[in-house]
């Protein structure tokens, strides 16, 4: 049997959990939550991070049942996220494996998503939407390699549908995702805003911008409700997100889709993905907000798959870094 | 935890700001996974900054050299606060016997 714990902090949320053969053992989890209409700030966030981490790592233990030595490695975001956060992460990761005498391993954030969505729906070669705060890529794997198909060209699809809570003032409690999903339901006129897919491609943020510049006009006007907004943007970047995955799927001539990330908890989403993989006799998995959002079972996950292929980090080699692309990593665990 | 010392200064010839912070702990053990713990990751901003850690005996000794005032107090606050995580850390998760 092998054990890994997982620390996660690249974005807002702070989350560390254990995992052992597959088995989620726990995965407890903080998000700091700012005002309506402000976002996160790295050393805000930081802050938060120092503040929670020794208590959600104490619960993680706890709910696992297992003693430190019960350990076999244990597993950290290396990377992509904020500098800051990342930072506070790593410096407990390393100090209790040091403390533990475990060795370490620096983990993509970006695999962590991707193996525990197929973990968690078994789904065996999937092509992979992954959508989230700061990321948007459509991924296939090949030759050892999660392959970058389509992906952002600006903003990510979350940091469009955040920036939007803001200029509207909804609130970031849970998030401010799961808020404009509710919303939406409500709408009834659809808007037109800008459709932005360019060949594999995707952009966000000129439909950013143009709702920034409309929204207050129409809503003060009445030519629509914030609930037609909140649909509105929903249906035009889901459509954008269906049409570059439905376009990978045919290239690699691929019958599953996954979807991971923030994002990914969205049901309008994974609606609209399943419309779309129905008319094409695929199928299509997706995890719910215990596994779609940052997590650390995610962390332990990837790092369990490395670790058993032989990977560790070095301390001197476990430095953070912000920019960190899903496609750098060799894939040695999958054929 | 406590400080034993800290010292500032200014570079005669070269004007840099100096500052240096010497952080005592219970053995040579702690010291060094501190040490170990703080090294990897590098100053975020290029140049105006160097910061310099090592371990004597059961001592961290920390050397900064900047160009500007405020760089320098970002980087010790910077510093401080990742001291306090990982004492916290020792203190709450250290086995109660050596490995």
């Amino acid at each position: 049997m092998t054990v890994v714990i997982g620390f996660e902090g690249s974005a807002n949320k702070i989350g560390i959990g254990i995992i052992r053969d597959g088995e989620v053992l726990s995965n407890p989890r903080r998000t700091y939550i700012t005002p309506p209409g402000q976002g996160f700030m790295p050393s805000d966030t930081a802050r938060h991070h120092r503040a929670v981490i020794l208590t959600v790592l104490k619960e993680a233990l706890e709910q696992a049942g297992l003693k430190p030595a019960d350990i076999d490695c244990v597993a950290y975001t290396k990377g992509p996220g904020m500098g800051a956060p990342l930072v506070t992460v790593a410096l407990v990761a390393r100090t209790v494996a040091q403390l533990w005498g475990k060795p370490l391993l620096g983990v993509n954030h970006c695999i962590g998503h991707i193996e525990m969505g197929r973990l968690i729906t078994k789904a065996n070669n999937p092509t992979v939407l992954y959508v989230s705060g700061g990321n948007t890529q459509v991924i296939a794997y090949l030759e050892r390699r999660y392959r970058i198909f389509g992906e952002t060209i600006d903003i990510a699809v979350g940091n469009c549908l955040d920036r939007f809570a803001r200029v509207i003032k909804i609130s970031n409690d849970p998030s401010p995702g799961y808020n404009i999903e509710q919303m939406a339901k409500k709408g009834t006129r659809y808007v037109q805003l800008p459709y932005t897919v360019k060949g594999m491609d995707v952009s966000f943020s000129g439909i950013l911008s143009f709702i920034e510049e409309a929204a207050h006009k129409m809503l003060a006007s009445g030519q629509c409700t914030a609930e037609d907004l909140c649909f509105s943007l929903q249906e035009t970047v889901f459509a954008m997100l269906v049409e570059t995955t439905e376009r990978a799927m045919a290239h690699c001539g691929s019958q599953e889709v996954l979807i991971v990330g923030g994002v990914g908890c969205n049901l309008r989403l994974q609606e609209m993905m399943g419309v779309m993989c129905k008319e094409r006799g695929a199928k299509l998995f997706a995890t719910d907000e215990r596994f779609c959002i940052d997590n650390g079972a995610m962390i332990a996950q990837a790092g369990w798959e490395m670790f058993r292929t032989g990977q560790v980090t070095e301390l001197e080699d476990s430095w953070i870094t912000q920019r960190y692309r899903t496609d750098e990593v060799e894939v040695t665990w999958r054929d | 935890m406590g400080i034993t010392s800290m010292a500032t200064a200014i570079h005669p010839e070269t004007g840099k700001l100096g500052f240096l912070l010497d952080v005592p702990f219970p053995s040579a053990r702690e010291a060094t996974i501190a040490l170990r713990s703080l090294s990897p990751d590098r100053e975020p901003r290029r140049g105006g900054i160097n910061k310099h850690l090592s371990v004597s005996e059961s001592t961290l000794s920390v050397r900064w050299s900047a160009d500007e005032a405020r760089i320098l107090r970002v980087s010790v606050n910077s510093f401080l606060d990742h001291l306090s995580l990982i004492v916290e850390t020792m203190d709450l998760f250290a086995p109660p016997v050596d490995l």
